[in-house]
């Protein structure tokens, strides 16, 4: 970044507005939260930006109250900085974030690299996938079959999809230059309300789960929603690229802790988003389609499930809801099991989160572009859901969430940015639009 | 005219208004919250340079958006509504804390700002015995989450100026503060003051034809620290945009500076020279020379950290 003239620190400096009348008054904090929530109509923002320039003091203000949704290393930032005070840095040159440095770009362009050639890959599996023999396939789904509605860590360990990946070897090996090895492959379908319960954090320290709604090559391992009979229908064809049938309204994943990994798995809507980086932009996102079901009552319900939780550091049964404070830094949820102490990254979603509510173990959060997900367990996994009514579905900003206490299940209510107020009476499943 | 004073159209705008804020829920009259919305006009039309010209349809959608349930919500729990205090607990007792440590980054002071803020949302202290809450400020331009985080934010900065009032006369006495003799101050720049004179202003007129956003930017950037991405959420911005800008802005403000320089009749030698070879670094560089060579630091001019209070100066 260019330096300015030491005279420009001085005169910036020189020209704030101390006791000079009542135009120079400090905008209260109404047009302040406006202003920082890009509310104002252009000639009030003048305003405040004209105030802004020569008051340092408000311009803390602002940017203590700004929600941060993208502000980048805000954690670590948490992590470091003690007490951040108001005193101006001026005069040295301040410590700044340059995020386009070329140290951060190479790994940028190689992780861009790697991305083509497993895309290529995945999208023409070819040889890749025919060396592995259709039996594994069967193993999997008697595997996956015994384990009942949940797909158990320990069977997906020692499955052979975990093996599968040496069929993959050509992708996994460029793969693990920008993630841990650890990291499984596990693309699937999984049936409604079905938990995915990824193996031991000491083996696993990432997954990333496909869902992928596949063509009839595809294999297909339909699970059983809840206690019922759970039927692994396999058929081989493609080797290693398992999938799993899924007519689930909400996956979740199951994290067991790790200071270290994070999880992600998603399930992608119709409409395909961009995949973002956990932490430090080194995490690569896979993409998944998941069949969507018409949920009870008028209403109907898409879930998509995206699930991007890192650095869970105490295992869940040590989490309890009335140690855990949530806090949203950089669009990201961040929990505090220690109250404040330290923070994790709980979720981070491919839209800024901005808003959350919880209540005992539920917790909801919501963001821009109508994200809106709920974890049941204190965060410990999440299910997006994708608010609807016949004809609209929710994909306005999400700025509230309310979860009332009532008998049964939570009423949620949601409000958005442009006013809407939408609710659910039976804890996210049907929704109502005010 | 206010809203609550209008019949036929403007009447079904304000039904309107208080339905969608749902008021009603919290005991709040359509009449209160008409009055609560003429309130709130009156505060940003009547101070707005064309205030006189706003029509009502102006003003209408101008409360159209507000956030009326949070309008409501923040109103009610200013009047002592029970159930309007149990929903803003429900809503924001925990965010307020998670506000409070992301503003401090300390969970003692965390707690001692939510609890602080959170007596002054409930209005503890009265006022010509009548209880004052801050919520009865807030008016619905932004969100009421935002708003807190606001207020939390000047409530700290608030305490943080006072706190950095306080001096210790016990550590000044240890360390001789009373004793350090006035500081000289720019007498030895006399020489180099026209030149200076004339440096600052080209350097303010140079700022001076920037926008404020370029003000801002600046500001923020070279005086307050702050970082590439936070400046960009401020201003809705990219981070790439804020980068490309500063540096034209750099480069923009150099250029200024120097044709100003040149236009009080410096030639460029000169006027680069001048801007190149700042007095400040001058007297900087004196001010550092001397106290290397005075060795130990007797009197030092600021005031020390608690922590090195009790070691004495070295």
């Amino acid at each position: 970044m260019s330096e300015v003239p030491k005279i420009v620190y001085d005169r910036l400096r020189a020209a704030l507005p101390e006791g000079t009348g009542p135009e120079r008054a400090h905008p209260d904090a109404d047009l302040l939260t406006a202003f920082a929530e890009q509310a104002l109509s252009v000639t009030e923002r003048d305003g405040v930006l004209e105030h802004l320039a020569l008051c340092g003091e408000c311009r803390e203000v602002v940017a203590l109250a700004i929600p941060a949704a993208d502000i980048v290393a805000a954690p670590l930032a948490a992590e470091t900085e003690v007490v951040r005070t108001t005193v101006s840095r001026a005069g040295a040159p301040a410590p700044h974030k340059l995020s386009f440095a070329w140290p951060s770009l190479r790994w940028v362009a190689l992780a861009a690299g790697v991305a083509i050639v497993a895309s290529v890959l995945l999208v023409h599996p070819g040889k890749l996938n025919r060396a592995m023999p259709p039996s594994a396939n069967r193993q999997v789904a008697t595997i996956a079959s015994a384990s009942g509605p949940q797909i158990a860590s320990s069977p997906i360990e020692s499955s052979p999809i975990a093996s599968s990946s040496t069929n993959q070897s050509a992708v996994s090996t460029k793969i693990g230059e920008a993630r841990p090895k650890s990291e499984l492959r596990l693309p699937k379908k999984l049936k409604a309300g079905q938990v995915m319960t990824p193996p031991h954090q000491a083996d696993l320290g990432r997954l990333i789960a496909d869902n992928k709604k596949d063509s009839s090559q595809a294999d297909k391992l339909s699970a059983a929603p809840s206690a019922g009979a759970s039927a692994f229908d396999a058929q081989t064809g493609r080797g290693a690229t398992e999938t799993v049938e899924v007519s689930a309204a909400a996956v979740a994943v199951e994290v067991a802790p790790s200071a270290e990994r994070s999880l992600t798995a998603r399930n992608e809507t119709p409409a395909i988003e961009k995949a973002k980086p956990a932490r430090q932009g080194i995490e690569a996102n896979e993409q998944q389609e998941t069949e969507t079901a018409a949920a009870p009552g008028s209403a109907r319900l898409q879930a998509r499930n995206v699930m991007s939780a890192s650095k869970l550091a105490l295992p869940a049964s040590q989490t309890s809801a009335r140690n855990v404070t949530w806090t949203i830094t950089a669009g990201v949820l961040q929990r505090s099991l220690d109250s404040g102490q330290n923070w994790q990254n709980a979720l981070r979603a491919d839209h800024p989160l901005l808003c959350y509510a919880s209540h005992d173990e539920d917790v909801w959060t919501g963001g821009q572009a109508g994200t809106l997900f709920h974890s049941a367990d204190s965060g410990i996994t999440w299910a997006q859901v994708r608010p609807s009514i016949k004809t609209q579905q929710l994909i306005s900003d999400i700025t509230h969430i309310d979860v009332r206490d009532v008998p049964g299940p939570a009423e949620i209510v949601v409000s958005t940015s442009n006013n809407e107020i939408w609710s659910s009476a039976d804890g996210g499943k049907t929704w109502e639009k005010k | 005219m206010p809203i609550s004073a209008q019949s036929g159209h403007g009447a079904d705008v304000a039904a309107a208004l208080y339905i969608r804020s749902g008021a009603a829920a919290y005991d709040v009259s359509a009449e209160q919250f008409a009055a609560i919305l003429d309130e709130i006009l009156r505060k940003y039309f009547d101070s707005a340079p064309n205030s006189a010209h706003a029509s009502v349809e102006q003003k209408a959608d101008f409360c159209a958006g507000l956030r009326l349930e949070e309008l409501a919500l923040a109103r009610a729990c200013a009047g002592g509504n029970e159930r309007a205090w149990q929903d803003f607990i429900s809503r924001y007792r925990q965010k307020l804390h998670g506000m409070a440590l992301h503003i401090t980054r300390d969970g003692a002071h965390a707690a001692e700002l939510a609890d602080s803020l959170f007596a002054d949302l409930y209005g503890v202290n009265a006022r010509d015995g009548v209880r004052r809450s801050k919520l009865v400020f807030y008016t619905g331009r932004g969100s009421l989450e935002g708003w807190l985080r606001t207020v939390m934010a000047q409530e700290f900065i608030n305490r943080y100026r006072k706190q950095k009032r306080m001096v210790s006369l016990e550590e000044q006495t240890e360390v001789g503060m009373q004793f350090a003799a006035a500081v000289p101050g720019s007498a030895c720049a006399f020489s180099d003051r026209t030149s200076d004179q004339r440096l600052e202003a080209a350097t303010d007129e140079a700022l001076a034809e920037l926008s404020a956003e370029d003000r801002f930017t600046l500001a923020s950037y070279y005086l307050d620290g702050r970082t590439l991405a936070e400046i960009a959420r401020t201003l809705g911005l990219h981070e790439s945009s804020v980068s490309r800008r500063l540096d034209r802005l750099a480069a923009g403000l150099r250029k200024r500076i120097l044709a100003g320089l040149r236009m009080q009749g410096m030639s460029h030698a000169q006027a680069a020279e001048a801007l190149e070879t700042d007095v400040r670094d001058l007297r900087l560089n004196l001010r550092s020379s001397l106290m290397q060579d005075s060795g130990a630091k007797t009197f030092p001019e600021g005031k020390v950290p608690a922590q090195d209070a009790g070691k004495g100066s070295n």
